[in-house]
């Protein structure tokens, strides 16, 4: 998906896990083998529709303006949703939050056996995921929203829909994002409101710029990259190291996130992995053609 | 139903106030660079720990503590600008990736402030400045928080309304958030006054983290918390406009407080939801007016107001 969906994405992914994640905690006490499977993939479906729907309410306001605009709307968001899910009993439980949350896979009874298939079945999850976003950023869809990115007022001009473009990525976005939601309430087995600050949302926004902002490869590199360093400032590596703190370590995880937006877009903006050329079926008859004209005339100079 | 509205409105003043300050720092920020800057959070943060660490500490009187906030925050003002922004800017970055990397510089400080203050035990400060009260006001009073809030408040903006429209700098500031080439070209040196313009935009907002300091405790957070309300206030004047920002800002501190006491009596709606007023507010300007109070002119309102046309 294209950068410009991804920064949305990634600014509205912490409320929109959170919304996804209630629809999960009627799910309780589950011993059979389709009900559990079948509550997770209802699960899914709901959050993902759900997550699709509340990113495009949640975008609506800004999405005819300029995009920081649009920014600015999604961050905040972020930040009342999460108020809405803390102080409403209905939603994710306020501020008791909801645990308990049981496992698709609980069914196979040894907790790490259904631990390591829930872990097989998201992998699974993304790879299709990563397909499609792969086929879609290669559509005439991805083209539209790769051309909005660039230059809206281009594309404006060429008759485009751009408010609609974005609105669709937001819901293409969101609905994504809702799913990675779902996912990690069913391997956490709970939710918490206070879990989805929008401090989550900007380690996933570092993860995208680290690794290239315009690529979906660049993006699971630098999902990677973030998770190892998030292993690396745990408290029992820095005993290791014979290191000790006088306060808490996670304040190292946030300054090293925010170190690492601010130095990747200064010096490296493109990111590890830099956007390619989309190749397009034009694209490469014109390699084709390219390399047919060079090799004549290489031939000619001979 | 009769309720009591006086504590909420002196609140609201104080606040609306306060609001004001931090989000003219905003205004002038994003006019001069078009940097919606979401580090302004933790300039507003570190001129009330400022304050709050040399009057508790040093036992500095406030108002030199208050003039260290505001130096403080100027600096950090300006070596984010000159460290982060500028660079970016130079090589032509668009606003969104300004306002990435400054979500970033953000980040950045918020935490090493947090880690400072963790390890120092002081999570949570408050300014040691007694706050009498001098006068009843129906079942509310009047402290000495107001009697310095307010009028300090009225005094910056008649500072900076004169440094805009009565100097040399402040109309090279106007021209360059009117038009940046066009002000290039006329001779304005822009790098120049980009630095003036971060100096007062960090200044101001340390001297109203310094003010919240002396009447609420603060932790590192709290610039973040407050932002949702600066970016309100600031919004409704259009991002650009100076009086709409002020006028933005009033109306962010009303609406809360006043809106909030009003709402929990007759609905029964929880204050926790108290953010939700400002983040209603930037909904309906974004889908009635993006532009704010922008661009209204005042003058021919007033006019038509005043002058009766003769009748053709």
């Amino acid at each position: 998906m294209t950068a410009n969906v991804l920064n949305m994405v990634a600014l509205a992914g912490g409320d929109i896990c959170s919304v996804a994640t209630a629809e999960v905690r009627r799910n309780l006490a589950i011993t059979s083998p389709p009900l559990a499977i079948g509550m997770f993939v209802a699960s899914l479906a709901l959050g993902a529709v759900v997550g699709g729907l509340f990113g495009y309410i949640a975008s609506y306001p800004a999405l005819r303006l300029k995009e920081d605009y649009l920014a600015i709307t999604l961050i905040f968001i972020g930040e009342i949703g999460r108020i809405i899910a803390r102080n409403e009993e209905g939603i994710a439980c306020g501020l008791v939050g909801l645990t308990g949350v049981p496992n698709p896979f609980i069914w196979l009874g040894d907790p790490n056996l259904s631990l390591i298939a829930y872990t097989i079945m998201a992998i699974i999850i993304a790879v299709f995921i990563f397909i499609f976003l792969q086929k879609l950023s290669n559509s005439p869809f991805g083209r539209l929203l790769k051309s909005v990115r660039d230059d809206e007022t281009a594309a404006m001009s060429l008759g485009k829909n751009v408010a609609r473009a974005r609105g669709w990525a937001m819901i293409v976005g969101s609905a994504i994002a809702a799913i990675a939601g779902v996912l990690k309430v069913f391997y956490a087995q709970g939710v918490f409101a206070d879990d989805y600050i929008p401090l989550t949302t900007f380690v996933v926004l570092s993860m995208v710029i680290l690794g290239g902002m315009a690529n979906n490869r660049g993006v699971i590199l630098g999902a990677l990259i973030i998770t190892l360093l998030d292993f690396l400032i745990a408290p029992s590596f820095f005993r290791l190291m014979g290191i000790t703190i006088q306060f808490d370590i996670t304040y190292i995880k946030y300054i090293i996130t925010g170190l690492i937006i601010v130095l990747v877009l200064l010096f490296k903006p493109q990111g590890i992995l830099p956007e390619k050329p989309t190749e397009t079926p034009g694209l490469i008859l014109a390699k084709k053609e390219d390399k047919l004209l060079s090799n004549k005339s290489s031939r000619k100079t001979k | 139903m009769a309720i009591d509205l006086t504590l909420p409105l002196l609140n609201s003043l104080a606040l609306g106030s306060l609001y004001t300050l931090m989000a003219l720092g905003l205004t002038i920020t994003f006019s001069v660079t078009r940097i919606p800057n979401f580090a302004h959070a933790e300039l507003v943060t570190v001129g009330g720990y400022v304050t709050a660490v040399l009057v508790n500490f040093m036992a500095l009187p406030p108002h030199i503590a208050l003039l260290a906030a505001f130096t403080a925050s100027a600096i950090l003002a300006l070596s984010m600008d000159e460290l982060v922004f500028k660079p970016l800017y130079k090589r032509g970055s668009r606003p969104l990736f300004l306002l990435v990397a400054s979500i970033g510089v953000g980040l950045i400080v918020r935490y090493i402030l947090f880690s400072l203050a963790d390890a120092t035990g002081n999570i949570t400060i408050q300014t040691n400045v007694s706050v009498n009260p001098i006068m009843r006001f129906g079942r509310a009073y009047i402290t000495t928080f107001h009697a310095i809030v307010i009028p300090a408040t009225i005094a910056i903006v008649i500072a900076l309304h004169i440094l805009f429209h009565y100097t040399l700098m402040g109309k090279a500031l106007r021209a360059i958030s009117d038009n940046e080439d066009l002000a290039r070209v006329s001779g304005i040196r822009i790098y120049r006054l980009r630095r003036v313009a971060w100096l007062i935009a960090g200044g101001v907002a340390g001297l109203a983290g310094g003010l919240w300091s002396i009447s609420l405790i603060i932790d590192p957070n709290f610039g973040w918390d407050t932002l949702l309300r600066i970016f309100a206030s600031s919004i409704l004047g259009g991002l650009t406009s100076f009086w709409g920002t002020i006028i933005g800002g009033y109306i962010v501190g009303f609406a809360e407080n006043i809106g909030i006491a009003l709402l929990n009596t007759w609905f029964g709606i929880n204050t926790a939801y108290r953010p939700l007023i400002s983040f209603a507010i930037i909904v309906a300007v974004f889908l009635i007016r993006p532009r704010g109070f922008a661009g209204i002119d005042v003058r021919n309102i007033v006019s038509r107001l005043v002058v009766s046309r003769p009748r053709s």
